[in-house]
């Protein structure tokens, strides 16, 4: 279904979502950071920045309580939590490498193992994508088959119009029911040309090239000169709308206390330290070695799919100027 | 008004350093060094580690090399070669963190071979990496830098920075924050550390923070809570300054490098403060054999003590 609709109209219908008691999550700035967060109204949404943390978490947040326990002499009680209290929510204003992770992340959540958690909350969610205006040369979605006007894991897309407001697309019965709900704020479409959009200037990857030689060099000197200097923080995994591991955690007194789920990277030496004491990924090359592999081999091995979007954010924000483009590209020329 | 940050001088310091690091490497001087090679990004730079003269024409400073390499001379980092002298590629923030290691025992001066940059400046966080430097794109910890000449090394480049007066903004942000109410205080710090996601950045550059295993890694017993919540995160921050006070050098890389924009070195810097006013004691470029909190003397402060 195509429709158009105005920014005032966009603006109304996330006010009214919010009166309806949905959760509306999108980018705004808290104290000056540009993050996906429910809106208290429409006015706090930006679209001109790219969030400095993906919109995984509308699914699986930084952080969550999987269970709850108390203690009273010898009687020990267990609660599950209840995944009916997700709230239905709304994400809107995603950007194309975001809304594309989700897919990829239903693969593994929904695999061996069906994780009520994440799956609740995606059942519960409608996402509307929004395509890119701006790139800078940190963004390469282009070079992993996806473009800033990907509608890939969205529900409804918006492309934002030359004179204002946004060509409306449908993809999935969610988008047909959140248009068809609210009808009056959309209208028919119109031939207004889309804005000029955003042009990453990175070439396409030959990701098979990329995969046969990850086949067959889990052991090469190159792993060495590519990360020797990097620093084993949690900063890459974190922000990357793809990276999905995670730690359980029990925290708490002996009276009372919670398990939890955190997000956890695999650039942490403790990521894979044994209780013997033995660590089989000993030196950081050893760890971000995994992460190029799970992304570029493993996950397609698995789900035939890439773990990673293009999105640039780890680029940015890594300590130490890892470049996972550059470090593909180089692959690639192998 | 947006002022202009000189960086014409960065071309020659570049090749004052090749050619210095071609010879040390040439004549066997050093067997590696720690230095910035500029990257795949517009104007962007990373470090490297260097071991043939070859490379030499590799390394660069310009306003993107943000780094305080003195991380990679410390037991975190065990790939880089510690055998024979290594060379590295200091500006003079980096190289008070590089003598407060050598205060800690943590490396011999002999086996440094110490290139000082003279600096004007480097580039704030989130910058892109091909912007001009000027007082808007500047980096906090610069425009109150005292350190623009390194002192003590074994080769600088003869050119002098200049550097126009700015206004000091970790200055101006304690004394607001010292103005308010140990109350309104707490709130303003409770608020940044609810925004940590414990990505341990920030620990992971911070060349002090060299502990085989940080007290926030334990889990026999567990110290500190790990996940990103109110207590475990307030825990770690406080762990942290606490960790660092009388340490901290002020190369402010804790907060460059934190992906969810808190003003890390500000805490830093205001315990830099009060070991300033309490211990008459500042990092600086000469060794000190044992830190302010690690030492006593008839002088220190005892009215505390009720
Ligand atoms: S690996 Fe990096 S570029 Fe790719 S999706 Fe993750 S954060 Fe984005
Ligand atoms: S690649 Fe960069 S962000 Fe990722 S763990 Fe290494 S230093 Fe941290
Ligand atoms: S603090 Fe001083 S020495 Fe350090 S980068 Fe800034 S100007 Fe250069
Ligand atoms: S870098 Fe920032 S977000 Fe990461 S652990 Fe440090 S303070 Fe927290």
């Amino acid at each position: 279904m195509q429709k158009h609709i105005t920014e005032q109209n966009l603006n109304a219908l996330l006010d009214k979502l919010i009166a309806e008691g949905k959760r509306v999550v999108a980018p705004r700035l808290n104290a000056g950071t540009p993050l996906y967060e429910p809106l208290k109204n429409s006015g706090e949404m930006i679209t001109d920045q790219l969030p400095r943390r993906s919109g995984k978490e509308a699914f699986f947040p930084l952080c969550e309580d999987i269970m709850s326990y108390t203690k009273e002499g010898q009687k020990v009680e267990l609660k599950d939590i209840d995944p009916a209290r997700f709230p239905e929510t709304v994400l809107v204003g995603v950007r194309p490498c975001d809304a594309a992770a989700i897919p990829v992340l239903d693969a593994v959540f929904s695999w061996d193992y069906k994780d009520e958690f994440f799956l609740e909350r995606r059942k519960k969610t409608t996402i509307v994508g929004l395509a890119c205006t701006k790139a800078d040369d940190a963004c390469f979605c282009t070079a992993v088959g996806l473009s800033p006007s990907d509608t890939k894991g969205s529900d409804l897309f918006l492309t934002p119009l030359e004179g204002g407001g946004y060509a409306c697309e449908t993809f999935s019965d969610k988008g047909e029911t959140l248009v068809n709900n609210h009808a009056g704020l959309f209208s028919e479409p119109n031939n207004a040309k889309a804005v000029a959009l955003a042009e990453p200037g990175t070439e396409a990857f030959d990701l098979k090239k990329v995969k046969a030689w990850l086949d067959e060099h889990f052991e090469d000197p190159a792993w060495d000169s590519i990360a020797t200097r990097c620093v084993g923080c949690g900063a890459c995994a974190f922000v990357c709308p793809a990276c999905h591991c995670f730690d359980i955690v029990d925290e708490g007194t002996e009276k009372s206390g919670k398990r939890r789920k955190n997000w956890d990277a695999c650039g942490f030496w403790k990521f894979t330290h044994h209780a013997s004491g033995h660590n089989p990924r000993d030196q950081q090359p050893k760890r971000y070695r995994n992460r190029i592999m799970h992304k570029f081999k493993y996950y397609d091995d698995k789900f035939g799919q890439t773990l990673c979007t293009g999105c640039g954010r780890c680029i940015r924000l890594c300590p130490v100027g890892i470049d996972i483009a550059a470090i593909v590209e180089e692959i690639s020329k192998k | 008004m947006t002022q202009t940050i000189d960086t014409n001088i960065y071309a020659a310091v570049t090749e004052a350093i090749q050619s210095e690091a071609q010879r040390i490497l040439a004549a066997g001087e050093v067997t590696a060094i720690v230095g910035y090679a500029a990257a795949r990004r517009k104007g962007s730079a990373q470090p490297i580690v260097i071991t043939s003269a070859d490379d030499a024409q590799k390394l660069i400073f310009t306003p993107a090399c943000v780094n305080n390499l003195a991380v990679y001379l410390t037991k975190a980092k065990k790939e880089i070669p510690k055998s024979g002298r290594i060379g590295i590629v200091v500006k003079g923030c980096d190289l008070k963190a590089l003598v407060g290691l050598m205060g800690e025992s943590q490396l011999k001066r002999e086996q440094l071979y110490l290139i000082g940059v003279p600096c004007a400046g480097v580039l704030a966080s989130t910058i892109q990496p091909d912007t001009g430097l000027t007082s808007d794109s500047i980096a906090p910890k610069c425009r109150e830098c005292d350190a623009h000449l390194p002192q003590g090394c074994d080769f600088v480049p003869s050119q002098t920075p200049v550097t126009p007066e700015l206004e000091k903004k970790y200055a101006a942000e304690i004394a607001r924050l010292e103005a308010l109410t140990p109350q309104e205080r707490w709130a303003y710090w409770k608020e940044q550390f609810s925004k940590c996601i414990k990505c341990y950045a920030c620990r992971q550059v911070c060349p002090f923070c060299f502990c085989e295993q940080c007290l926030c890694d334990r889990n026999k017993p567990q110290m500190v809570d790990t996940t990103p919540r109110p207590a475990g995160n307030t825990a770690w921050h406080i762990v942290r300054a606490m960790h660092l006070a009388g340490r901290c050098a002020g190369c402010a890389e804790c907060e460059r490098v934190c992906p969810m924009d808190i003003p890390l070195n500000l805490l830093n810097r205001k315990m830099a403060k009060e070991l300033k006013e309490l211990y008459d004691y500042e990092a600086g470029f000469d060794v000190h054999d044992k830190g302010p909190l690690n030492s006593y003397t008839e002088k220190d402060d005892q009215s505390f003590i009720k």
